[in-house]
């Protein structure tokens, strides 16, 4: 269900409903399944490597309604924490920019949000947001880690001054945006442009300019583009970036924040570049196993 | 929809539950009422503030119920009042209500967004999609009522209450319509069934005239439910409470199957067919004796496939999720509702136990994880079947029941008097219902696609009907290289190439061809020039000034006998460019300094042409008779006030230097003309004068004047200086000029900084940014050329726009090529982010490279093994290379910030390349210990007296053959008798020119040696020079450049100097000064632990003793270092690496065992050796490699774990490459891999074959 590359490129994360998240080394082309992680007793929804500055960590959630930490320690692969406090199934997890620390949020069908920040000792602090979507909460993406108002790097050892946000959307047909005050999580944002569940979010990467920029993709197949020119984030304005004729299920942001990929339920993958003059437009299909470079094979599935 | 026929179900149950039933109905009104008189109700609302619940939304409606079609927005709920129930006011008014399904409320609350009064009251209602082509696109909704009435009804009418909402109505049947179904094909077909076996199809379009689908059925019998098959649209089935389902096929007009169970109890309540299997129906019994849900397939109609029992009295309603087929939800009269999975018969959800009956279950066709439920006491609940708590809405009910009753009954009553006595008690007890067993269809991502670095896109998807592997693979992730670049790709590319081959003046011609704009053309002629000789002179004739045709301009200006006596004036009439020529034209002479005198020298001859001495009384008299004295001082003075200049210079010429230039300041300082001021500044050398007061819009002049006359090292200052006015003074044409005269000085930073600042333009970003980096690329290799240098980290900006330059580039996929930008000297946080991730990102292909350093704090995180301060969460990016925190052996997380070079580097040699201070630091060990090939410690400095500032100083440069054959020539002048030394094998020197290239016009200076640089460039009689006037200076300097030239705020500086006084120090200080001072530079740790390495003032030989308790061990990163092309060529080979440890590693590593020792310094050499020689990058990468794996050799040694018949062999192996006999080292080497076992030998010894084969190609 889910397929993660962690920071450098070199792993995949997979995984799948037949309850495993396996981890391949696909260097150079090759693959090689370097660990099956087997703890979920459900299909597992999303995989999420955290920054390398952590270690090798890989955050799992799974129809189980558990969260599990993963973490690497001399070759082998470990449950590090397992998070059990989500009521129904846990949708989505994302890693917070590691700048924030180790924060991970996930996203839940009881339709919490809860975020794990990991305060050292092997010691984690949960937050929760209780009713951040009704009926459920399919995807959390983070901001990435600005400071409001400086793009110049703070004198080392003094903690930027970040304000941490982070979006999500929900069966609620919601897009919101949330903003952490004195420590407490509350929503900033309601984004309101979608007629059925919203399935995924995704927050571009910061490219050094001032714009926010969020891509949110539903059930009733419209693909928006949020975007937000001013500081405090209060402005968001949708733009709809295309219209598909089924379920978009996937959204992400290339790295330098210029291409989304969206995927639908048709099969297809398409990748979407915004023009000079703002449009949005489709500049290629991805055709799957097609000069692509590899194809990892996963198990097969296994329903229950 | 199904499951409408509970209302006659009510009325055929036997006597004991009919009772019972009126109890419900009694209740439901008593709780009616009781809501009607507290209008505010008490906690759910409130409730669902604090807890997660699955019930979503609820109403107080004795209704039926329709859902708003599947491709609607916003969800609605459509309510009419039931038939056949009546609550405590007694009263028969119908009413039909549209709600508001919001969940984006978490309130329990529905909006009521229309309401009207009907004339019947509702056994079942439908709403469909037809008329959804109209501007009114919310669909239709049909009411079935008592005596046969059909009434159709517009939603959007009832939803905007302005036109009639009812826009059809018939009474066709015979009955109550109980039996309802839209065609889910055809939006205009509707069936409806009622009494005595009738059943209609309806063409919306065509409200009044039905159709049947066949004679009907008999015996007559009421239709309890009709529906549409979910695949083949003219399929339809009517199920009968008798328990008896007929499947008609329309086009036939006749029923084509029959299904009923033998047993004759079933009892027929719902029905529905499978969404997806157009053969398979389910049936549900509505008798207690029975209380079954049947699957039905048709191919095998004898008998139901699987029954479904888990209910305990007969089953009122059924409902298949038309989202996932596996979801069936079935409600009963012993009240619950279940959901099951049908191909299995498995309860996968049930909802808690309620107190009611529930007659109409339905999935919310939009919303899958949400149905609605009407129960017989009066509410329609909306719940998740995602789970959910039941605490307050159960506690609720349990409340208002008893309030309703008036403690007629047991508060509790309600549960008790339920037939079904097993039903637990679960009031006021916190109900928490964990979700669907099964993952529901409409949660599982059957698709997907990530980004990843390096522009790979990971998607994986469902297998392709026509795939083949399908069943064995159903699912397969691809990863994509995404590439949207391709002009930029292909530009890079181009690039790319002119920068390996270095053939960047054809690259430069080809940009200046293509050039669309004059401005780039323009920046593309100066930037080709800048990597000519003689750029100067080429830069000028660019500006338009060319010294041949001034020649000839004057030459003719002359033959035509225009009278050559006032030369100054007459060039300040015509005008000032004529001047600057002429002045131009003057210093083809050479000497700057001279320039001024010999142009008026040359005008003196002219000007005398016989000799006549005045001795008036007049000004000339006076002049005369004060140069008869000799007075000078009095003659020009004369002149002056008689404005006769140019006799007063002439005059001033012979009275000396002073006087000179004392005339020159006071003539300037009469003649004020345009061209005074030039000539002024010129003849006083005032460049900067020039700079700062030239009007701008002459710029060119003032940069030629700069070319012709200024020094090397203020003529960069100098050309910025005048970019920095044009671009803060001038308006954008001007800043693109001071572009150009960024060039000129060779300033990538500024140049950088004005374009960025500049060059605002349409293209897409990348372009861009390919726009300005080949520039750069160009510009700095032409510096280097220039210098012979590295040139420094680059600044802020420079390495803002090169970062995103090779991120760009990593996006596209292309790692390495984004890799060989950047330069490891950089301390640019982003540029060693991207550095550290590129690295890692290449895999394997790099493997012979050192990991930079990890540019981010690591945390530890997870249960503790070791406690650190840093493995705290929510640490700030510090920039600390040397953390203190747990070290992860996994992860190279040396620290030194002097990352090793990359392969990118070596093949682009001198772009960026890294600073080579840790060169400076390892050098003396490779130099120091030439042949002392026994003892490493000691022969570390045992070498060092006689010449550790040579080497010091060389190490840096040597980057490139053509350095050490510098060292010859310099050797013996700067250092005497050692000199040539340590350099007894060198085989190849390529050139042994020297390889100055300071500009024609400057003194050769000592920083303008650049070992590295171009062999051909210059003379090699430059070199005595500088050596002889100050042999020391003259060494360190041209060494060190590759830091600091012309950069010296560069913060690895400080080292370079250091290497002077060793000069005259002797030599253990000096081993210690060149140890600690480049480490001093590598910031913290080092500074602080080297104090307790290095301290030892022992003589030289005496490291060992100081060292024994330090880690001997290799520090691979700085071994590597040292080899990966900057270690010297000629330096021997040994020794170098015990040293290495440059206090990055504190895990203390045993020594190799002494008599093991050889084998490390023989192989070792032989890498040294080899990597003297050796120019194309990829043997280069090979040897750096070879040096790393070593290591492993090493470590073995040091464990001991090898076996002895391959330490024979390694020894034997060591023997043969003392004796430079490759072959026979082969020999030996195949047959210690043949009789030893792979894993043992499978990590040093591929190695030392290819280092072995090298070395025999090579000839070392």
């Amino acid at each position: 269900h889910d397929a993660q590359m962690d920071y450098y490129g070199t792993r995949l994360a997979t995984c799948s409903s037949d309850r495993s998240v396996k981890i391949f080394d696909v260097r150079n082309g090759g693959q090689i399944l370097i660990a099956d992680l087997r703890g979920h007793e459900g299909p597992v929804w999303q995989v999420a490597w955290a920054h390398p500055m952590y270690g090798n960590i890989l955050a799992s959630c799974s129809y189980d309604r558990k969260v599990i930490i993963w973490k690497e320690e001399n070759g082998t692969w470990e449950k590090t924490y397992e998070y059990t406090g989500h009521d129904s199934s846990v949708n989505s997890v994302c890693w917070a920019p590691h700048d924030y620390g180790l924060i991970l949020a996930c996203g839940s069908s009881d339709g919490a949000i809860s975020l794990l920040s990991y305060t050292g000792d092997g010691q984690w602090e949960v937050k929760k947001i209780s009713n951040a979507h009704t009926i459920g909460c399919n995807a959390v993406s983070w901001a990435p880690a600005v400071v409001p108002g400086s793009l110049i790097e703070q004198p080392s050892g003094q903690k930027p001054n970040y304000i941490k946000r982070f979006v999500s959307g929900g069966c609620d047909n919601l897009v919101k945006i949330w903003k952490e005050e004195d420590g407490q999580w509350k929503e900033e944002q309601k984004l309101e442009a979608h007629s059925d569940w919203v399935r995924d979010v995704a927050w571009a990467p910061s490219i050094g300019l001032p714009t926010s920029t969020i891509a949110s993709c539903s059930q009733d197949g419209r693909v928006f583009i949020w975007t937000c020119d001013d500081a405090s984030g209060n402005s968001w304005s949708p733009k709809l970036l295309h219209k598909f004729s089924d379920v978009v299920w996937h959204v992400s942001w290339s790295i330098t924040a210029n291409i989304l990929a969206v995927s639908g339920g048709d099969n297809k993958v398409t990748l979407w570049k915004e023009s000079v003059d703002g449009l949005w437009a489709c500049i290629s299909d991805v055709n799957k196993g097609q000069g692509g470079v590899s194809a990892v094979t996963e198990g097969q599935q296994n329903e229950q | 929809m199904t499951g409408g026929a509970s209302r006659a179900a009510v009325f055929r149950l036997p006597a004991a539950t009919v009772v019972r039933a009126v109890l419900r109905k009694a209740s439901g009104a008593g709780r009616a009422s009781s809501a009607q008189s507290s209008p505010v109700r008490p906690s759910p609302v409130q409730s669902s503030q604090r807890a997660w619940k699955m019930k979503l939304k609820e109403i107080e409606r004795t209704a039926v119920q329709a859902w708003s079609p599947a491709n609607h927005h916003p969800i609605y709920l459509a309510t009419g009042t039931s038939a056949q129930q009546l609550d405590a006011s007694f009263s028969t008014n119908a009413t039909l209500e549209i709600f508001e399904v919001d969940f984006r409320d978490p309130s329990l609350d529905m909006k009521q967004k229309g309401t009207l009064t009907a004339s019947n009251r509702f056994h079942k209602l439908v709403w469909g999609n037809f008329g959804n082509g109209s501007p009114e696109p919310s669909g239709v909704i049909i009411g079935g009522g008592d005596n046969g009435v059909l009434t159709m009804y517009s939603a959007h009418h009832i939803l905007t209450s302005k036109s009639e909402p009812v826009i059809g109505q018939t009474e066709k049947h015979s009955g109550p319509v109980r039996a309802l179904d839209f065609n889910p094909f055809q939006s205009n077909l509707l069936a409806s069934g009622a009494n005595d076996s009738e059943i209609f199809i309806w063409d919306l379009n065509n409200f009044s005239v039905p159709m049947t689908p066949g004679t009907k059925s008999q015996p007559h019998e009421d239709i309890s439910v009709v529906s549409w098959n979910r695949q083949v649209q003219h399929i339809l089935s009517s199920a009968h409470p008798s328990g008896k389902a007929v499947v008609w096929d329309l086009r036939k007009n006749e029923p084509i199957i029959k299904v009923s169970d033998h047993s004759n109890r079933m009892h027929c309540s719902g029905m529905a067919w499978h969404p997806e299997v157009a053969t398979q129906l389910v049936l549900s019994s509505e008798d207690d004796r029975l209380p079954v849900i049947q699957i039905w397939d048709l191919r095998f109609a004898t008998s139901p496939l699987s029954q479904l029992e888990k209910h305990t009295r007969g089953v009122l309603s059924l409902s298949w999720c038309q989202a996932d087929p596996e979801l069936l939800l079935s409600s009963a009269k012993d009240n619950r509702i279940l959901c099951w999975n049908p191909s299995v018969g498995e309860v996968v959800y049930e909802l808690p136990i309620r107190s009611q009956w529930c007659f109409d279950v339905q999935w919310c066709p939009r919303n899958p994880s949400v149905f609605s439920a009407a129960t017989f006491d009066g509410w329609i609940n909306i719940y998740s079947v995602m789970g959910g708590n039941l605490e307050a809405q159960q506690k609720t009910q349990a409340d208002k029941i008893s309030s309703s009753f008036n403690s007629l009954l047991d508060p509790f009553g309600t549960g008790q008097i339920l037939p079904p006595l097993q039903v637990p008690e679960q009031v006021a007890q916190t109900t928490s219902i964990p979700p669907l067993k099964k993952p529901p269809k409409w949660i599982r991502r059957p698709v997907g696609v990530s980004f990843a670095f390096g522009g790979k896109l990971i998607s994986f998807g469902l297998a392709k009907a026509g795939q083949q592997m399908q069943q064995a693979h159903p699912h397969q992730v691809f990863i994509s290289q995404v590439t949207t670049e391709t002009e930029f790709l292909l530009r890079s590319r181009e690039l790319q190439m002119a920068l390996q081959s270095g053939n960047l003046l054809d690259y430069c011609q080809g940009k200046i061809q293509t050039a669309k704009l004059p401005f780039d053309e323009n920046l593309w002629n100066f930037l080709k020039v800048n990597l000519e000789q003689d750029s100067r002179t080429k830069l000028l004739r660019l500006l338009g000034y060319s010294k041949e045709e001034l020649q000839k301009k004057i030459a003719s200006c002359l033959s035509n006998g225009i009278p050559d006596k006032q030369p100054l004036p007459e060039a300040d009439e015509t005008s000032a460019a004529q001047a600057d020529q002429l002045l131009i034209n003057s210093s083809d002479d050479g000497a700057a300094v001279s320039t001024s005198s010999t142009f008026f020298d040359s005008l003196i001859p002219q000007n005398m042409s016989t000799l006549e001495i005045p001795v008036t009384e007049d000004t000339d008299g006076l002049i005369s008779q004060a140069l008869l004295l000799g007075n000078f001082e009095g003659a020009v003075e004369l002149c002056m006030r008689a404005e006769r200049f140019a006799d007063a210079i002439i005059l001033a010429i012979a009275g000396g230097e002073n006087l000179l230039k004392e005339t020159q300041k006071r003539y300037f300082a009469k003649r004020q003309t345009k061209l005074s001021l030039l000539l002024s500044s010129i003849v006083q050398q005032n460049w900067q004068d020039i700079v700062r007061t030239c009007d701008l819009q002459s710029w060119k002049e003032a940069l030629a004047i700069l070319l012709t006359y200024s020094k090397h090292e203020d003529y960069t200052q100098l050309c910025d200086m005048l970019g920095a006015r044009l671009e803060s003074e001038g308006d954008a044409a001007l800043c693109s000029d001071a572009c150009l005269c960024y060039i000129s000085s060779g300033n990538v930073e500024r140049l950088v900084e004005c374009w960025v600042k500049n060059h605002e333009t349409s293209s897409p970003l990348a372009l861009q940014v390919q726009d300005l980096i080949e520039k750069v690329m160009v510009l700095s290799r032409s510096v280097e050329m220039l210098q012979g240098t590295a040139g420094p980290a680059p600044g802020p900006v420079l390495a803002e726009q090169i970062t995103q330059y090779a991120s760009l580039l990593a996006s596209q996929g292309c790692l390495a090529a984004a890799m060989s930008y950047l330069p490891s000297s950089s301390k640019e946080l982003p540029m060693e982010q991207l550095r550290d991730r590129l690295f890692h990102a290449q895999g394997e292909n790099v493997g012979d490279q050192q990991p930079p350093p990890f540019p981010y704090t690591r945390v530890n995180v997870g249960v503790i093994k070791h406690t650190s301060p840093a493995a705290k969460g929510g640490c700030a990016p510090e920039r600390t290379a040397h953390k203190t925190g747990p070290r992860h052996p996994e992860k190279p997380n040396y620290q030194s910030p002097f990352a090793p070079s990359a392969p990118p580097q070596s093949s682009v040699p001198s772009l960026f390349t890294p600073q080579p201070v840790p060169a400076m630091s390892g050098t003396p060990h490779h130099v120091a210990s030439p042949q002392a090939a026994t003892g490493p410690q000691t022969g570390v400095y045992s070498r060092g007296p006689p010449y550790p500032q040579y080497n010091l100083g060389l190490a840096p440069a040597t980057i490139a053959g053509p350095a050490v054959s510098q060292s010859q020539p310099f050797g013996p002048v700067g250092l005497g008798p050692v000199g040539a030394a340590p350099f007894p094998s060198q085989p190849s020197l390529p050139g042994q020119s020297m390889p100055v290239t300071s500009p024609s016009v400057q003194p050769p200076k000592p920083a303008l040696f650049n070992p590295a640089s171009v062999p051909s460039s210059q003379p090699p009689a430059a070199c005595p020079l500088p050596m002889g006037s100050q042999p020391p200076m003259g060494f360190t300097l041209p060494f060190n450049s590759p830091m600091n030239i012309g950069y010296p705020q560069g913060g690895p500086g400080a080292p370079s100097t250091q290497p002077l006084p060793a000069a005259s120090i002797p030599p253990p200080p000096t081993a210690q000064e060149s140890w600690t001072d480049p480490s001093a530079v590598r910031g913290g740790l080092q500074k602080k632990k080297l104090p307790e390495k290095f301290t030892s003032p022992a003589p030289i030989t005496a490291p060992v003793m100081s060292l024994p308790a330090e880690p001997q061990g290799i520090n691979p990163q700085l071994s590597r270092l040292q080899e990966s092309g900057q270690s010297p060529p000629g330096a021997p080979k040994e020794g170098s690496l015990q040293y290495h440890q440059l206090p990055v590693e504190r895990v203390k590593k045993k020594e190799v065992p002494p008599e093991h020792q050889p084998l490390k310094i023989t192989y070792e050499g032989l890498v040294q050796r080899c990597s003297a020689v050796a120019t194309d990058p990829k043997t280069r990468r090979k040897l750096e490699d070879a040096l790393q794996r070593l290591d492993c050799l090493y470590e073995k040694l040091r464990e001991q774990t090898l076996s002895p018949t391959i330490l024979m062999g390694l020894h034997e192996i060591a023997h043969c490459i003392e004796a430079r006999n490759y072959q026979q080292g082969l020999l030996v080497h195949t047959q210690v891999v043949s009789s030893s076992s792979f894993s043992e030998v499978s990590g040093f010894m591929p190695i030392l074959k290819v280092l072995m084969t090298i070395a025999g190609k090579l000839n070392v």
